[in-house]
């Protein structure tokens, strides 16, 4: 490989035909519509297996989430806190980490969101409420990911265990918040309601976006959408052109290299934790801020909450090959799909898990159709870097090539 | 003392789960891919295991022990079949083992409901009240006054990894097909050397690591609870891989970290109210598995040393 370094410029080409990024895009894609067509063809066989036509089935899930009322607000409103996940995961992934503990993240984050809501109503005025208790579900969820962090580079406890065990401890402490500090003292009179926080202020509630665009209020279409994606922007930018990002794609690569060159991998991987983390700690928002809010109150953090949405992330991740944009793009995508799980059982006969199967499919052919696709690329440009070193090599004298070899 | 009786007849059921888990995990690393899909595995077993018991011994009639057993085949053999996902993923196309271990986790949770809805019509759970082996009481043990409680209405399958602990280290210490699997995970370019395939041998890592986790799965449903429940399994498949760390992959050592974790399930199950612990609130003693989980990982992490080769595809030829 030292030798491509002293190759004339010139010497590629003829080998060379199209840019390397285009190159990387149309490999991508292909991959992508290869693992497409193995899940919607292996979900054609069980389809047929149920007696039912794989086009009416697909039609529906179609439907379900383009020209039904107000599907594509749906779509985007549950692909919200997907993009937040999947970003969470993707930038621990770019440093060759698995934050597999962003479930535990986005629990914590709920918590001390919903005790920012309920405390800092008098201190912070107005809309600022609201960003007051973005920041502390942020803060949450980076507190929360600095441990399996340091954890990972003071003793080198591997973070897919560590992350998992942090996953069950955040569900006993959300369960003991609920249970203690943050348990509810405004019950109505002599009703009976399920363990939960009290109501937050109407001011920490995320204002509703869907109404612009002449969506319904039920699909809960809200501002933290337009955030997700410029989250994924930043995010993108952060890995593109930032120290930060470059370090992490070195440390990820090779970690011997970086350390060779330079780079502290303890104190980059404790970044990425932390930037991870505070990602996670943005994906319960959308649920305890808008789902759970009504037109005059703020909503409330709630014993049943909806949970896996960090397992989610990662598949969503995977889906858009850990790159910010395709992520966004990958979330809308997968929320498309479970959208159709409502729908299925009210047009067909099959059951709503059908699309839960398709999802596994999915994820797992596109795993192996990408990682086949980057190592054919790797090969091409390897190939070309050989032609290289070939015209170096016809270049030298016969007497450097035997001084090599001795 | 009952109650330690108690928790130690809880430790044992739970040393049977994390040992038979680890026992998987400790072939496919052990050949050289690490297999962070244990809990998949695992699920793919219980639902599975479940469905066997309440076909066989129930709807078909079989009754016990014929159908409890035809469970514990069953989750055997669909866990087999689920980990050769992982080894095509891993040894055939050289996925990142991290990779593919994730996916095969994710998978498992959905294809779990699926086949739930397939084999019982209702996705969460089946019915509870499922056919099991009659249980046990071990003779001499369970007449230890007090403490004896320990040793009594066990399932007979918590004596099974007390019968192979042995065999295994055998096979994979003094057979030359376990040489060979070693070989596969410390050093596979000398396995070629010799004129070994590294390939089938990985194959066979991870279809036994499947087996086994299947199997511990099956048990867990079958035996266990009496049915299948979403979610049942706990995060034991990953207490799993941290015991087989602290057994620094030895499948002897292997059971005194096992029983240690399954001490760390049965403290919140069982000891809830000793003096101490009665004053911790329940969420706080519930969270016990976990940390003693990260703790012992965190501590002995550094002091162990896994397979040279595990993790890194073999990039050979692997004909």
């Amino acid at each position: 490989m030292a030798i491509t370094a002293t190759a004339p410029p010139a010497a590629g080409s003829g080998v060379k035909t199209r840019p390397e990024w285009l190159e990387s895009a149309i490999g991508q894609g292909l991959a992508l519509l290869l693992a497409l067509v193995i899940a919607l063809g292996l979900g054609s066989i069980i389809i047929l297996l149920y007696g039912e036509n794989p086009l009416d089935v697909y039609g529906s899930i179609l439907r379900a989430s383009t020209t039904d009322k107000d599907g594509p607000a749906w779509v985007l409103s549950s692909a919200t806190p997907l993009i937040f996940s999947a970003l969470a995961v993707s930038v621990c992934f770019k440093g060759g980490l698995f934050n597999i503990g962003v479930e535990g993240q986005y629990l914590v984050a709920m918590a001390t969101a919903a005790w920012a809501a309920l405390h800092l109503g008098g201190i912070l005025p107005g809309p600022l409420l609201m960003w007051g208790v973005l920041l502390f579900g942020v803060l949450g969820g980076m507190a929360y990911a600095a441990i399996p962090g340091a954890l990972k580079v003071k003793t080198g406890a591997h973070e897919v265990v560590t992350t998992i065990m942090m996953n069950g401890i955040a569900i006993s402490l959300v369960a003991w918040a609920l249970n203690h500090p943050l348990r509810y003292t405004n019950a109505p009179a002599g009703q009976n309601v399920d363990l939960r926080t009290n109501i937050f202020p109407a001011n920490a509630k995320v204002p509703d976006l869907g109404h612009l665009f002449g969506y319904g209020p039920a699909p809960r279409l809200s501002w933290l959408f337009p955030l997700a994606v410029l989250a994924a922007a930043i995010v993108w930018f952060v890995v593109k052109r930032m120290r930060l990002g470059y370090e992490a794609r070195a440390v990820g690569a090779s970690a011997g290299s970086a350390q060779a060159g330079g780079i502290g991998i303890g104190s980059v991987q404790m970044k990425l934790f932390l930037v991870s983390g505070a990602l996670a700690g943005l994906v319960g928002m959308q649920q305890i801020l808008v789902n759970n809010a009504s037109t005059n109150t703020g909503g409330y953090l709630p014993q049943n909450y909806e949970a896996t949405l960090g397992f989610t992330g990662i598949a969503v991740a995977f889906l858009g090959q850990n790159n910010p944009i395709g992520i966004v793009f990958a979330a809308i995508f997968w929320a498309s799909l479970s959208r159709g799980e409502s729908i299925l059982p009210l047009e067909t006969n099959m059951p709503r898990e059908f699309v839960i199967i398709l999802q596994g499919i999915l994820i797992m052919s596109v795993v192996i159709t990408y990682t086949l696709a980057r190592r054919r690329l790797e090969r091409r440009q390897t190939g070309r870097v050989l032609a290289e070193e070939e015209i170096v090599v016809t270049q030298t004298t016969p007497a450097e090539v035997e001084g090599t070899t001795t | 003392m009952s109650k330690l009786g108690f928790a130690v007849s809880i430790a044992f059921t739970y040393f049977t789960i994390i040992y038979l888990t680890g026992l998987g995990g400790l072939f496919s690393e052990r050949s050289g891919i690490v297999n962070i899909g244990l809990e998949g595995l695992m699920i793919i077993g219980t639902v599975t295991g479940s469905f066997g018991a309440y076909y066989f011994g129930a709807k078909l009639g079989w009754g016990v022990p014929a159908g409890p057993i035809m469970g514990l085949l069953l989750g055997l053999a669909c866990g087999a079949a689920f980990a050769s996902i992982h080894a095509l993923a891993t040894v055939t196309f050289k996925i990142d083992h991290i990779v593919s271990g994730v996916v095969i986790n994710l998978v498992a949770v959905g294809l779990a409901r699926f086949l739930s809805t397939v084999f019982f019509g209702q996705a969460t759970q089946s019915d509870p009240g499922q056919p099991h082996l009659h249980v046990i009481s071990i003779p001499l043990l369970s007449s230890i006054p007090a403490f004896g409680t320990a040793f009594q209405g066990l399932s007979p399958f918590v004596l099974f990894p007390f019968l192979i602990a042995f065999p295994v280290w055998w096979v994979l210490n003094r057979t030359r097909w376990g040489l060979r699997l070693r070989s596969a995970g410390e050093n596979p370019e000398a396995t070629r050397s010799l004129g070994v395939a590294v390939a089938p041998l990985r194959w066979e890592g991870v279809l036994i690591s499947g087996a086994f986790a299947g199997l511990s799965g099956a048990f867990l449903s079958v035996e266990i609870v009496n049915n299948w429940r979403e979610g049942q399994t706990l995060g034991l498949g990953f207490i799993a891989l941290a015991a087989l760390i602290l057994s620094n992959w030895n499948p002897i050592r292997l059971m005194g970290a096992a029983f240690l974790f399954g001490f760390a399930q049965a403290i919140p199950l069982a000891l809830r109210d000793w003096p101490i612990i009665r004053s911790i609130p329940e969420q706080f003693v519930n969270m016990t598995p976990y940390v003693v989980t990260i703790v012992v990982l965190a501590g002995f992490i550094g002091r162990v040393r896994p397979p040279a080769a595990a993790g890194k595809a073999y990039e050979g030829t692997t004909t």
